[in-house]
């Protein structure tokens, strides 16, 4: 493409953009909702993630022994978990300890339990090697004699990947009929486009212009809308996002946020990369029948 | 040169507008187009700027075989007429210098090359004067010239022009067709479909008459009336 014409295409795009202000406005805020929402689940799946994969960083599991049990029975479960393959660390945890805890964390709701009525049970955290194999040492725990309860995250991690399996349907099927409107209406932006030109470009092919020549212009208005939509959503999410990490800091304090400064370049590409495509196919389809002849 | 060799064009609601038209125009001719409404006048200008497909025969012009001439060579086949319309058909959000410079762009002439060139091409038609009129700023005659500079500026081989004075006042018309002679001196193929009986009694040229979608009548200095 030769640079004078570059330019005349960009300004044609630009001049036409402006005649049809409306319906540019509607393409672009059209497309901008398509691309914020394409960001927001993104970056809500993104973030699901990054908490799942520290719920299995924890690799813990807790054995509960029976609250009666004996010294030697304790040991003996204790002496059964180091037996077991995929244990790392176990951390003997008594019922008296805890009681001794939780008295200092809140003394006039359990500062009268005395040792003899302590209801707890002595317990066992253990650490395991094999993330893989934690079902296998978790069935294994149960079967222990003298062993109550095995308590692990991977009920919450199974909820929370289920949670994310659901909101990445959601997100396609939302994601695909708000691309499918933004292509449409680009469509239409740029039919209308074509109409108000129509002596125009009836005058361009007689002289002898080529079908691109008359068709890039419009392909550039396309790629403007997309850039535009797609710098705006980037703003919108990189401003939005940051205060929303912020707002939710202080009261989902267990929770990790992925900075925004890790990802704004994925994010920037992304809008961009999908907010030219869809312009870019939405004018196209609309001068299809130019193409053709 | 321009050839038809036996063209037929039928349309598809069962018109048929040309019958198997024959003739042939030397590089460097002055020729008129008449004929009635209704003859093929109108279907013979579509079919020579590839606005239409002929159902068959064969139409020549220079190099190109207009029947067989691929989609996408069409717009430089179309490099090399100027065509000028009745209703002069100027975009109107752009002066006179801008309707002749679009011309040039369209086709990819460097900026440079328009800048040079616009000016002696308003030069040629009398409008230098008016490069930064706008088209409702203008008599007919006047449009009727800035479409003749359009259609000169990159400097075609044929020019045709479909019914160039039908819309303006016969003192211009004259001029128009003056300007037209000139330009067939200037060694360019000149086409000029038209109605207007006392302009070809005027201008004396090959007169081709078109009648029911043949060629009734092609005579060099002939009147309008005049059948061999």
């Amino acid at each position: 493409m030769r640079r004078y014409n570059l330019f005349y295409f960009i300004g044609e795009a630009l001049k036409s953009l402006k005649r049809n202000g409306v319906m540019t406005f509607a393409s672009i805020a059209v497309l901008l909702s398509c691309l914020l929402v394409i960001s927001g689940f993104s970056l809500l799946v993104l973030n699901i993630d990054v908490n799942l994969e520290k719920l299995g960083t924890l690799n813990e599991i807790v054995v509960f022994c029976q609250p009666d049990a004996t010294e030697e029975e304790i040991d003996a479960v204790e002496a059964a978990i180091h037996k077991l393959d995929n244990v790392d660390t176990v951390t003997h945890s008594t019922k008296a300890e805890q009681l001794k805890q939780l008295k200092e964390e809140d003394p006039d709701l359990y500062g009268d339990i005395t040792a003899e009525e302590n209801p707890l049970s002595d317990s066992f955290a253990i650490k395991y090697k094999d993330n893989d194999k934690v079902s296998t040492l978790d069935y294994e725990l149960k079967q222990i004699e003298g062993v109550r309860k095995v308590r692990n995250s991977l009920d919450l991690s199974n909820k929370i990947e289920g949670i994310k399996q659901s909101i990445m349907i959601v997100f396609f099927w939302f994601l695909a009929i708000l691309f499918v409107v933004s292509i449409f209406i680009i469509i239409n932006t740029i039919k209308i486009a074509v109409l108000n030109r129509k002596k125009e470009i009836s005058i361009m092919r007689y002289i002898g212009a080529t079908a691109w020549f008359i068709i890039l212009p419009f392909i550039f208005e396309g790629i403007i809308m997309g850039t535009v939509a797609g710098l705006a959503s980037f703003f919108i999410v990189k401003f939005g996002y940051s205060a929303i990490v912020n707002g939710a800091g202080e009261d989902l304090a267990m929770l990790s946020f992925v900075g925004f400064s890790d990802i704004s370049t994925y994010v920037l590409l992304g809008v961009l990369a999908i907010g030219i495509l869809t312009g870019v196919i939405g004018s196209s389809i609309s001068l299809s029948k130019y193409l053709k002849d | 040169m321009i050839e038809f060799r036996n063209v037929k064009k039928s349309y598809p609601n069962g018109t048929v507008a040309l019958k198997g038209v024959n003739l042939h125009i030397d590089d460097g001719e002055f020729v008129f187009i008449v004929g009635h409404s209704g003859a093929g006048k109108s279907t013979l200008m579509k079919l020579l700027l590839c606005e239409e497909k002929a159902t068959s025969g064969n139409i020549i012009v220079g190099q190109y075989n207009l029947t067989t001439t691929p989609n996408r060579r069409i717009p430089h086949y179309r490099r090399q007429l100027g065509v000028v319309f009745q209703d002069f058909r100027l975009l109107p959000n752009m002066t006179v210098y801008e309707n002749v410079a679009f011309a040039m762009r369209v086709v990819g002439t460097p900026s440079k090359m328009i800048k040079r060139r616009v000016p002696a091409i308003l030069n040629t038609v009398n409008l230098s004067d008016k490069h930064s009129a706008f088209p409702h700023e203008l008599s007919g005659g006047e449009q009727q010239r800035v479409a003749l500079a359009r259609a000169l500026a990159n400097n075609p081989s044929v020019i045709i022009a479909d019914e160039p004075t039908g819309n303006i006042d016969p003192q211009m018309s004259l001029e128009i067709m003056n300007l037209l002679v000139k330009i067939n001196k200037l060694g360019k193929t000149v086409i000029v479909v038209t109605h207007e009986q006392s302009l070809v009694d005027y201008y004396k040229q090959r007169v081709i008459r078109i009648q029911d979608g043949l060629v009734i009548d092609d005579y060099v200095g002939g009147m309008f009336n005049e059948t061999v």
